[in-house]
């Protein structure tokens, strides 16, 4: 541990982690390259392009804009979280489905960011879901195949959850 | 390989219900991407590796006087610092794959000679322990900069008042021109009842793939080896690109793609930092690492589109076009990038259209801005933009309906192949076919039948349509040796069977969100018999593919299809008779279905393909006259260009008092002749069509003009569409096969892009058509249209 390395403590994807990092490191390079997830990406580092997205305490965070010390004692997950063993979970299979991802490179974003609606158990409007991933660019689907498959994915958690399975309009 | 296809029966396509080309079958790149377990260049993590940050310069145009290193240099763990003079003598200047006919080569260093010609030019490079120390270095440089007189504008360039950016090359702003001509429009302009001109520019824009530019270079002194992990669209062309600018052979140098992270034709060839990154980690014997940040990626990843182009259009008091010239000049920025400026707009600047006497220049224009390279569609938006608009300025002028006007000019079934004015051959298509879809789509006759007078919310409708005929692949490697190209116009695969009776199939086209990954499986099941599951793709690594040419130019199916029919097919058959003699039966009497071949007439008869593939990987079993191993390799060139066509249709309403306005419905009416899978064709005519609209509604690179500085140069002052801006789209399509490509494929990886700028300008300028309001420039943004209302400049 360096001069300048500060100790930081947290439970990664259900894994205890205590370790130290510089103080100027950002999360998102933290858990790309001292962690080694690399399925969270980095596009802009201003916290505009939403590329580096995970859940911190389960809300979606843009992690290029928080430092590494900032996860000090807090319950991170990332796109590693989601499959089971080979399994895709039903959000990963419903981008699959619909085409959601070309390049792929957002793809963790948009996952990790609809990991979070679908936790609310409510579905929402195509509208409603276009507002809430404009935080998180895709430049290659036109976003038609993403809204698709958060469209029915979370109808079919709000159906699970006993809740209205009718999408909104 | 040298076995040739001699049986018809293995000519035999899938039976009915084992097609596999047309169905929409789930991608092979999605379940690593899903996962998280994309091997994007920056991924690439390795032992000892240092990482590179570069000093760019600050001005437009400027004389590096002097560069001190020494307080740089001596920040703990930086390894080594480059300037100009260290790459003069080290390297040669990168070249041009797509150079413009006629042009002189520009000496374009990876690193700043005496003078740095765009704000963002590599001056010095630093490599250190990590990429936050090489920063730190950086900001520790001493770059004397003398700024020099600067030009932005691209037709202001052109003047005889300009600085000339390389005076030892070119006399003059003017890297070359190129006309095409055919019949005599000057005097069928001067002599017809109806003469348009106008002047129509172009916006510069980039392609903002998510995943910035990277690479990591790794150099073992004692094998000779320089591997390099780049985020590329075309690997095998990097290795030939680097192996000439580090002077070194190509064998020794493997270029390896994974996964790309976007292109759109950013990734085409080498830039600066790809050289230096090299010579670093060869001067180091390190591996080192250089990822592009945002902000670098807004001034040395190459913009795209910005051009001025003057038409002028000649008709018939009936409607009836004679002649269309087209003068344009593409600005090119400081340097000739790996593919420079748009060329496609001289080949079809007559769209769909039946115009018999017609010309086309094009010019090429240095300024002082970052360099422009390919991007998606490559002159064809910008020329049909300039076009479509013009057609309806006509139709207003001649008092015809806009789509009376196109159903009278536009090239019919029966008249293709069409040869263009500038020597292209339309191959097929059913045009006007495309026109009525997307006007019943829009319900255009019934907006036409009502009465122009605002609605409810004070706006007014206005439908627009714009019909495009766009070039997808390269007519042939003899066009591409006429115009200087660096490349062939083919493309190439191998399949080799493995032991536990899978097929690897190896491929250069680095997979870069085209799914060619799945479109190449596809095919390769159909002409087989085999399951799509049983076959993996290796895609985008030189040592471990054959010599091909790349993902562009909506190129790769078109080409790659005929080398996968005849890898394919020779591997068949093959096949059928290993395991015809395991069977003891005649090869006519068996046939492969999914993972076994089997007799005919008794299918319970069968071998597996496991046992195929192993007695031929060991040859122990096969018989005496038969060779041992079981691999196909075959490199393929379509006889010629396919060209994809369609029609758009936009309906927007515009508040005539503000100019504010929203596209309440898009159609796209588009042929790609046979669609290997429709999913995949559907996702890449929407995403394009989304780019479309960035550039046509608001994405712009502006640069200012007494600075020559960047204004728009972040993701905070550059706006791509989110997902709430995107306007309903409704797909059409019709399927004419191309005879000109294996199974009638079209390219479909640009064409979205086309037409968005002329449908919704046209729908504009129809809503505000009481108003005379004339639109000649992208983007169109409210305030754009508020101006052209006020007559304001």
């Amino acid at each position: 541990m360096s001069a300048n390395d500060l100790p930081v403590t947290l439970v990664l994807n259900g894994e205890q982690i205590d370790t130290s990092v510089p103080a100027r490191m950002h999360a998102a390079d933290f858990l790309r390259h001292r962690l080694g997830r690399t399925g969270t990406h980095v596009g802009c580092e201003q916290g505009a392009c939403g590329m580096c997205t995970i859940l911190v305490d389960d809300r979606p965070i843009k992690s290029c804009l928080m430092l590494a010390v900032q996860l000090d004692g807090t319950v991170v997950r990332t796109v590693e979280s989601l499959a089971a063993g080979d399994q895709l979970n039903a959000l990963q299979a419903a981008f699959r489905r619909h085409h959601a991802l070309q390049c792929g490179f957002c793809t963790p974003a948009f996952l990790m960011l609809a990991t979070s609606l679908s936790e609310r158990k409510q579905a929402l409007s195509s509208e409603a879901i276009r507002e809430e991933i404009s935080g998180i660019l895709c430049r290659c689907t036109g976003y038609e195949g993403i809204v698709r498959a958060i469209s029915e994915h979370l109808s079919q958690t709000a159906r699970d959850a006993g809740g209205s399975p009718e999408t909104p309009t | 390989m040298s076995e040739t296809v001699k049986s018809d029966h293995a000519m035999t396509p899938a039976e009915e219900g084992r097609r596999v080309i047309g169905r929409s079958c789930p991608r092979k790149e999605d379940e690593r991407l899903l996962r998280g377990d994309g091997r994007f260049v920056d991924d690439v993590q390795l032992a000892h590796q240092l990482e590179m940050a570069i000093a760019r310069c600050p001005f437009p145009h400027a004389r590096v006087r002097s560069i001190d290193i020494s307080r740089a240099a001596s920040v703990i763990g930086v390894k080594q610092i480059l300037i100009g003079a260290d790459v003069l003598g080290q390297t040669e200047p990168l070249s041009v794959l797509r150079p413009v006919p006629g042009a002189p080569a520009l000496p374009y260093y990876a690193l700043a000679q005496d003078i740095a010609t765009y704000e963002g030019q590599p001056v010095v490079s630093v490599v250190a322990t990590s990429r936050a120390i090489a920063e730190d270095a950086v900001e520790l440089l001493e770059i004397d900069y003398e700024p020099l007189t600067h030009v932005s504008d691209t037709l202001e360039a052109l003047s005889p008042q300009a600085p000339v950016l390389h005076p030892e090359r070119l006399s003059s702003n003017l890297l070359a021109s190129n006309t095409d001509r055919r019949g005599d429009p000057d005097t069928r302009i001067a002599s017809a009842d109806v003469v348009l001109r106008e002047r129509f520019r172009i916006n510069r824009v980039t392609a903002l793939p998510m995943e910035t530019r990277g690479i990591v270079a790794i150099w073992r002194p004692g094998a000779h080896e320089l591997t390099v992990h780049a985020s590329t669209q075309v690997p095998h062309l990097v290795r030939k690109q680097l192996a000439e600018a580090l002077r070194i052979d190509e064998s020794c140098i493997r270029v390896s793609a994974s996964d790309v992270g976007g292109a759109f034709g950013l990734k085409l060839g080498i830039y600066p930092e790809d050289v230096l990154a090299c010579l670093h980690a060869m001067a180091l014997r390190r591996p080192v690492k250089w990822i592009e940040d945002r902000m670098e990626h807004f001034r040395a990843s190459t913009h795209g589109r910005e051009a001025t182009h003057d038409f002028c259009i000649a008709a018939q008091r009936d409607g009836r076009l004679l002649a269309i010239t087209n003068t344009y000049t593409t600005d090119l920025g400081g340097w000739n990038s790996s593919f420079g400026s748009a060329q496609l707009s001289s080949v079809v600047f007559t769209g769909p259209y039946r115009v018999p006497d017609a010309q086309v220049e094009r010019r090429v224009a240095l300024t002082n801005k970052t360099p422009i390279g390919a991007y998606r569609g490559y002159g064809q938006p910008e020329v049909n933009f300039a076009l479509e608009v013009l057609v309806d300025r006509l139709a207003r002028k001649l008092k015809i309906d806009p789509l009376e006007l196109r159903r009278l000019n536009m090239l019919r079934p029966e008249e293709l192949p069409w040869t263009t004015p500038s020597g292209a051959v339309y191959d097929s298509g059913d045009y006007p076919k495309t026109l009525e879809m997307a006007a019943e789509a829009v319900s255009y006759a019934a907006h036409r039948a009502a009465p122009k007078v605002p609605r409810a919310d004070g706006r007014l409708i206005g439908i627009g349509l714009a019909s495009f005929v766009e070039r997808t692949g390269y007519a042939s490697a003899r066009f591409l040796a006429k115009r200087g190209s660096q490349f062939g116009a083919h493309e190439s695969v191998t399949l080799r069977a493995n032991r536990s009776g899978g097929i690897d199939l190896y491929t250069g086209v680095s997979s870069i969100g085209q799914s060619s990954e799945t479109a190449f499986s596809q095919l390769c099941a159909e002409v087989l018999g085999v399951d799509y599951d049983i076959i993996r793709v290796h895609a985008g690594d030189t040592a471990a593919s054959p010599l091909n040419t790349g993902s562009f130019a909506s190129r790769t199916l078109i080409a790659a299809a005929g080398a996968l029919r005849e890898a394919g097919l020779a591997f068949r058959l093959k096949t059928l008779r290993l395991g015809a003699a395991i069977l003891q039966v005649a090869v006519e009497d068996v046939t492969l279905d999914g993972t076994a071949v089997h007799r005919i007439t008794a299918p319970q008869s069968s071998v597996p393909l496991a046992q195929i593939f192993r007695q031929a990987i060991t040859g122990q079993g096969i018989a005496a006259d038969e060779t041992p191993g079981l691999e196909a390799t075959a490199h393929f060139e379509p006889p010629d260009a396919a060209f994809s066509f369609g029609t758009a249709a936009a309906r927007v309403a515009v508040d005539p008092e503000t100019g504010d306005f929203s596209i309440e419905k898009f159609v796209m009416v588009h042929d790609c002749g046979v669609a290997v899978n429709p999913l995949i064709v559907e996702g890449q005519v929407r995403g394009a069509l989304v780019q479309g609209f960035g550039a046509a509604l608001g994405e712009e690179l502006r640069y200012d003009r007494e600075t020559g500085q960047l204004l728009s140069g972040s993701m905070l002052d550059y706006f791509v569409p989110i997902a709430a801006d995107v306007p309903p789209i409704e797909l059409l399509h019709t399927e004419v096969p191309s005879p000109v490509t294996t199974f009638g494929v079209r390219g479909v990886g640009e064409v979205g892009t086309i037409p968005p700028g002329a449908a919704i300008t046209n729908a504009i300028c129809d809503a505000l058509s009481g108003y005379g309001v004339e639109i000649s420039q992208l983007p169109v943004t409210p305030e754009s249209v508020w101006r052209a209302l006020s007559k304001e400049p």
